[in-house]
């Protein structure tokens, strides 16, 4: 079948795409702003105006996913608008969002958040520590051609493959598989970063008999940035137990017991 | 005219982030700010700073991570202004984003006044006023980011210059470490989201051994780290379908047995 969205279409809703965030609240998260971006897609499939009310209130129900997420999601929305028929059918594509944006908005936040711009990031600071002026730069060309890129891609595959890929039963898994393969990644990359950009350095010296040891060289003939390692494995567990909400105090505790050590000459 | 440009700056930077997410990181808000305050130079540095120490902050779901937007803006030019430095931007990095945190959950909570509105325009079909329903957020999320940047810069510079001068070096020093040591604040956070079973803990030591014994730096890790992705999902994925394949000769087999008695 022939589709009925021309190129104009799908650059109209990248454009509109852009700011599906700006709505975000906390009633619907991010529900006015995609029924915003799908708006004009529907306008043009459903010429009647009461069916055209029936399915711009069925994109502005609770919605939140990661701006990648978003632009697959978009994608396949418009393709189901255009290629189903019955009211049934129609009412499929709230289940169809509402189960891909958890999922989707998973891969987007590990791989674009928590893998790419840590990786990013740590070249373009290690660059401008050295004054380089390409530091910023290669950062913001780096960032947005997987931000921009992404979300043109995911919005043109999501609209001409997205529904074969992501309803095939036999492929249930893939995105699950992604995202953990994305979490390995996104594992060594955390790991290499706690040994790089966590450090403490201990002041302390044992005295045994004549002999006086500094702790800080013992514990690198051991193990290098150990300290680094405790720490960030003492935060995580805290983390874990307070189930994530207190990252504010637990910074604000750091920088309190960082000046106490520092008076005590402990660091 | 510096704070003026420091709060177009702001608001420009506000309204990215909430629509294109073109400039959200430090390192790249930093250098803008460093150009416009004239030191290029330490705008780097304490991009590259912040940059490291926020590197694990995000939001995650419906959780608001703090304001790493204003907070840049607002440290690193207050910082180059007082001729603190590193010290001082790392210092007050984290109470503007916790204050500034507080403004974006505000502006969420406001932004649910769009819903009556969204609804009416639905109902009536109206597609062309689907146009005006960014513009309000937009603009008030620009104004909350450039308000306190506008604020800080123009009545806390002497300030912040003062209590810079007067407090104590050992408070300082201290402060100054911290900065070191609260990337681990973000690390953390990025393990509690992927950390989903225990033997995922062999990737971190992994990443970690590469870093802390050879030395390497990130990108060659995370290409080993493609290796072991790619690895760990054919394992993953062959123990699936051997499972299956097992089942099945299970089953093929004991219908054979039926099928001898």
């Amino acid at each position: 079948m022939e589709k009925q969205l021309t190129k104009k279409d799908l650059n109209k809703l990248f454009w509109r795409l852009q700011s599906v965030r700006v709505t975000l609240n906390y009633e619907t998260m991010q529900a006015p702003g995609f029924m915003r971006a799908i708006a004009p897609v529907l306008q043009k499939f459903y010429p009647d105006k009461e069916d055209l009310a029936e399915a711009m209130k069925r994109h502005n129900t609770f919605y939140n996913s990661h701006v990648v997420g978003n632009a697959i999601i978009l994608g396949i929305s418009a393709a189901m608008e255009e290629i189903t028929t019955t009211p049934e059918d129609k009412e499929g594509v709230i289940a169809l969002k509402t189960g891909l944006m958890g999922p989707l908005a998973g891969i987007g936040d590990s791989l674009l958040k928590f893998t790419w711009v840590p990786i990013i990031g740590s070249i373009g600071a290690s660059l401008a520590l050295n004054g380089s002026i390409l530091g910023p730069i290669l950062m913001f060309v780096l960032f947005n051609i997987v931000n921009m890129g992404g979300k043109y891609f995911g919005l043109v595959y999501g609209y001409e493959k997205g529904i074969d890929f992501f309803t095939k039963t036999e492929d249930n898994t893939i995105i699950q598989r992604i995202s953990s393969m994305a979490n390995v990644v996104g594992l060594m990359v955390v790991g290499s970063m706690i040994a790089s950009s966590v450090k403490i350095n201990t002041i302390l010296e044992i005295s045994a008999g004549e002999n006086v040891i500094q702790l800080q060289e013992m514990l690198d003939t051991i193990m290098p940035n150990f300290l680094g390692l405790l720490v960030t494995i003492i935060v995580y567990n805290v983390l874990k137990k307070t189930s994530g909400k207190h990252s504010a105090l637990i910074i604000i505790s750091i920088m309190a017991i960082s000046v106490l050590l520092k008076y005590l000459g402990v660091i | 005219m510096t704070t003026l440009l420091l709060t177009l700056w702001a608001f420009i930077c506000g309204v990215d982030d909430a629509t294109t997410q073109m400039l959200r990181r430090p390192l790249m808000i930093c250098f803008v700010t460093g150009i416009i305050m004239g030191d290029i130079k330490q705008g780097l540095l304490i991009g590259a700073t912040l940059e490291i120490m926020w590197m694990g902050i995000g939001n995650v779901g419906a959780y608001m991570a703090p304001d790493i937007v204003s907070g840049s803006i607002i440290s690193c030019a207050l910082a180059i202004s007082s001729g603190g430095g590193i010290a001082v931007a790392t210092t007050l990095a984290v109470p503007t984003s916790i204050l500034a945190q507080q403004l974006l959950i505000l502006w969420e909570t406001i932004n649910v006044s769009l819903n009556p509105w969204a609804q009416r325009l639905a109902e009536n079909a109206d597609v062309e006023g689907t146009n005006w329903l960014i513009y309000p957020p937009m603009l008030l999320i620009g104004f909350i980011r450039a308000a306190p940047t506008f604020i800080a810069i123009k009545f806390g510079s002497g300030a912040i210059q003062n209590i810079v001068d007067s407090l104590p070096t050992t408070l300082l020093d201290g402060l100054s470490a911290s900065g070191k040591i609260i990337p681990a604040v973000g690390m953390a956070l990025l393990m509690s989201v992927m950390i989903k079973e225990g033997k995922m803990w062999i990737y971190l030591i992994l990443g970690f051994v590469l870093s802390s014994y050879l030395s390497l730096a990130v990108l060659p890790i995370a290409l080993i780290a493609l290796a072991f992705a790619l690895l760990h999902d054919q394992s993953n994925h062959n123990g699936a379908l051997k499972k299956q394949a097992a089942q099945t000769v299970v089953s093929d087999f004991s219908n054979e047995e039926e099928y001898d008695l």
